[in-house]
């Protein structure tokens, strides 16, 4: 009996001792297991980050695709000053009132009347109208 | 959070240059044509402080005018004032370009005294409507 008494007692001793060794291990898998959770955050916020910033507001998108287009001052300086008797004279010249039996120079100033009143403020776009009317419509200037 | 202000920072800082960059072309070409003689009077660009009435979603909290004044050469008449207003306005590229810099107000004023004329710049180009959480 005392036999058995002893031998349940070394038992629960052996126990004891396991356990306390299963805990010490526990902590330290505890650490490892924190260290993982973290690398698995900072992972996924590298990854949401990129994806976030492939994303540009469609305002952002309208303000760059604004800023790439260049823009001709001399153009709009030469503009300011000459356009205005250009287009008078070249409204006069291509109208296709002067053209009535021609059916087909008639359509061609039709095009080219168009054009130049689009373009009524543009020097440059009424010297290619001017040379396009020179060649087409075979007019004088 | 922090990285939208840093990207606000930069934004600002290339605006800036930018809009100084619009002017300075704009002088450039301006000279080169007073003095071949293109252009009769010489203009001027500059940064004003726009009007406050103009303003819309990318105007600038301050100065948001871009004025342009004649100074020597032939003095020029309203109309003429008025023509090279409309000139600029018929350019959308320009006018875009100015709205999305922050600019709300297009001025040309003539040399003496600030007689001029001005424009309000989102009239002449269809801004689209953006939503502001994106």
């Amino acid at each position: 009996m005392k036999m058995n008494d002893t031998l349940i007692q070394d038992s629960i001793n052996v126990a004891n001792k396991a356990i306390s060794k299963i805990s010490e291990s526990d902590e330290t898998t505890n650490i490892w297991m924190w260290i993982a959770l973290a690398e698995l955050v900072i992972i996924a916020y590298l990854i949401l980050r990129e994806k976030f910033k492939s994303k540009v507001s469609s305002k952002q998108q309208f303000k760059s695709e604004s800023l790439k287009q260049e823009i001709d001052f001399n153009n709009i300086i030469n503009s300011s000053f000459n356009s205005e008797k250009l287009y008078d004279e070249l409204k006069v010249k291509c109208h296709p009132d002067r053209f009535p039996t021609d059916k087909e120079k008639n359509l061609i100033a039709e095009n080219i009347f168009q054009q130049i009143t689009k373009n009524k403020t543009n020097v440059k776009r009424l010297l290619e109208l001017k040379e396009e009317a020179i060649q087409k419509l075979n007019i004088n200037f | 959070m922090f990285e939208n202000a840093w990207n606000n920072i930069i934004d600002w800082f290339r605006d800036r240059s930018e809009r100084a960059k619009l002017v300075r072309s704009f002088n450039e070409s301006a000279k080169n044509s007073f003095v071949s003689g293109i252009a009769p009077t010489l203009l001027k660009a500059s940064i004003s402080k726009g009007e406050n009435s103009y303003k819309h979603q990318f105007s600038n909290w301050l100065n948001s005018g871009y004025r342009i004044q004649a100074f020597t050469g032939r003095v020029l008449t309203k109309d003429e004032l008025i023509y090279i207003g409309k000139v600029i306005l018929a350019d959308s590229v320009l006018v875009r370009k100015l709205i999305v810099l922050g600019f709300d107000t297009l001025e040309i004023h003539g040399d003496a005294g600030t007689y001029g004329c001005r424009w309000q710049l989102k009239d002449y180009i269809p801004l689209p409507k953006f939503n502001e959480n994106e």
